[in-house]
């Protein structure tokens, strides 16, 4: 009796001592985060206050003042438009094109895959200047399109890429029943196989819509004035407004509140995303 | 009857192979061609706003004598490889910690993934803050300890290249974690049960058994994460824009500088053609390590 107590005893100290541990780094990850949100509570003053401290206000001043006094909801809107087009059209190429590769065999097959595979190990810098001279060319470099067409050839790529893997292991004999039964090809896709995949859907959709939101190179390239994301619009502030952490800090967090919350409410698909890479 | 068959799987696959048609052109017209556009322009003297001459090899001799570019491929190097290891090493333990059926250490993790969603350019602002030589936290805290950071972290030529390295394991070692958490998991019981039976300890059995079994994993984890950090550009470019100096100026920034700010397009493109091929090189390597050791 006495070493199985002894034995448990051991064991919860070395979980709490790993949670310990993992609480330290946790707050190494968190802090940031944490300094992002006190910054754009405070008020300026207090960012000048040696020693610096966090949560030194709790003020919504610095939101209200980004929206009336800057250009923040044409950004989010920019942003959002973006992230929508990018997430949409790439679930329209990446899924059936994903499920049609799980599914039939043909010449060129390995080609396909590896112009897919490759969008991810090449170098963003190569694509990014003859892409903006190309959407000049096509005369749409300053538009929404532009970032939407470049963060689409990633997204779409890693839809493919995830929906074929997944509907490789669904089982086919669903389909050929309903084959059987007289329905066509592009309806036992719509009716069976689609909505088995659901959450393989969701998880790319979720990946496409963080992608591009996050993304700044390419914004940076090809979009105007008009057609500025958020995070691109706050560093132009950021140079104006030199020490205005709390406006920048304001920002920030509308930046990443959605991109987080999406992150936590749809985690399990995340999660399920970002192993996917690891594991296959 | 057999006929008939035939036929409908013939109508089948032809269906299928339309399925695939759009994200293979739209991968040739917005991926392939402006890969394929960027080796062409690579033989011009091409300008931006100016004329095109065709100068056949000239670019890539240049380059191969043009220091500063060189000199941003090993700060690349350098940054790649400093940043990956330790988000490995980082990476292993935190998962090690992890794994476990508990319920507490799911919340925790759900936590840990933050860093990796955070929008990159925000991250930059955030760290850059942090570092501000004279009223960032963590330049004021450092010199609180006694730590002599000079005129500050992102100031001082040989602290701002780990500056960014900092911030980019910040931000990556929870992909890290997760990937070699799933690894983990997945990892068979048996071999560990028989070597604790033979009376092996823990740092044993961690060496003996868990890193070969978990090598398929790691290698990958490595790979995605050396082709990503090859990638490096927004927080680089928020935190120290390249400098002090030219320290922090990784090849995409150079490259970006020469093909933007000097317009120098053909020259620029010969540029992100050699360091796509370092990519590739770095690929290989793995791809190598990866297939020889799964048989």
């Amino acid at each position: 009796m006495n070493v199985i107590s002894r034995q448990s005893l051991l064991d919860k100290t070395l979980l709490a001592s790993r949670i310990i541990i993992l609480l330290l780094i946790l707050a190494f990850i968190a802090f940031p985060v944490i300094w992002l949100l006190s910054t754009s509570l405070a008020s300026r003053i207090s960012m000048f206050k040696i020693p610096p401290r966090l949560f030194t206000g709790f003020k919504l001043d610095n939101y209200s003042y980004v929206f009336e006094k800057m250009e923040i909801s044409k950004w989010i809107m920019n942003s959002i438009l973006i992230s929508l087009g990018t997430m949409i059209l790439s679930l329209l190429l990446g899924v059936p094109s994903g499920y049609a590769f799980s599914r039939v065999e043909f010449k060129g097959k390995k080609i396909l895959l590896i112009m897919i595979l490759l969008t991810r190990a090449l170098p963003t810098i190569v694509i990014v200047m003859p892409f903006r001279i190309i959407m000049q060319n096509f005369g749409l470099l300053g538009t929404r399109w532009a970032v939407i067409l470049i963060d689409t050839v990633y997204n779409a790529a890693f839809t493919f890429w995830l929906m074929s893997g997944l509907f490789e292991s669904l089982p086919k004999e669903l389909e050929e029943a309903a084959l059987i039964d007289g329905c066509g090809t592009v309806r036992a896709f719509i009716r069976i196989a689609v909505p088995l995949s659901i959450p393989g859907i969701i998880t790319a959709a979720l990946f496409a819509f963080i992608l591009s939101w996050n993304d700044f190179i390419f914004a940076l390239t090809l979009t105007s004035p008009d057609t500025t994301t958020l995070p691109l619009g706050m560093l132009s502030t950021f140079g104006i407004l030199q020490q205005g952490w709390t406006h920048m800090a304001a920002m920030g967090m509308i930046a990443i509140f959605p991109v987080i919350l999406l992150s936590l409410l749809l985690q399990r698909y995340y999660i399920g995303g970002l192993t996917f890479g690891g594991v296959k | 009857m057999y006929l008939f068959q035939q036929k409908s799987f013939d109508k089948k696959k032809r269906t299928l192979i339309y399925f695939l048609v759009p994200i293979t052109v739209y991968m040739l017209v917005f991926f392939l061609y402006p890969v394929l556009y960027n080796l062409f322009i690579g033989f011009f003297d091409l300008k931006l706003g100016g004329t095109a001459e065709f100068v056949g090899l000239d670019n890539y001799r240049k380059m191969a004598g043009d220091e500063q570019f060189l000199n941003s491929l090993i700060t690349t190097m350098v940054f790649v490889f400093c940043a990956v290891s330790v988000e490995l090493i980082f990476g292993l333990a935190i998962a090690g910690l992890l794994n476990s059926e508990n319920k507490k250490m799911e919340i925790l993790r759900t936590f840990i993934l933050i860093p990796t969603v955070f929008t990159p350019l925000v991250a930059g602002l955030v760290w850059k803050s942090l570092y501000h030589p004279d009223m960032g936290m963590v330049s004021y805290y450092l010199r609180a300890l006694g730590i002599n950071i000079g005129r500050g972290l992102i100031v001082e030529r040989h602290l701002a290249l780990l500056s960014v390295i900092i911030v980019d394991v910040w931000e990556w070692t929870p992909l890290m974690v997760i990937i070699l958490l799933a690894g983990l998991k997945s990892l068979p019981k048996n071999p560990y049960e028989a070597a604790m039976i033979d009376g092996a300890g823990a740092v044993q059995l961690f060496f003996r058994i868990t890193v070969p079994l978990l090598k398929p994993t790691l290698l990958v984890a490595l790979l995605i994460r050396s082709l990503d950090a090859l990638k490096v550009f927004d927080i680089i470019w928020v935190i120290t824009g390249g400098g002090p100096g030219t320290s922090t100026t990784v090849a995409n920034l150079r490259i970006y500088e020469v093909g933007m700010n000097q317009l120098q397009v053909g020259y620029a493109a010969a540029l992100s053609n050699g360091l796509l091929v370092v990519g590739i090189i770095v690929g290989l390597i793995f791809v190598k390590f990866i297939y020889s050791k799964e048989g």
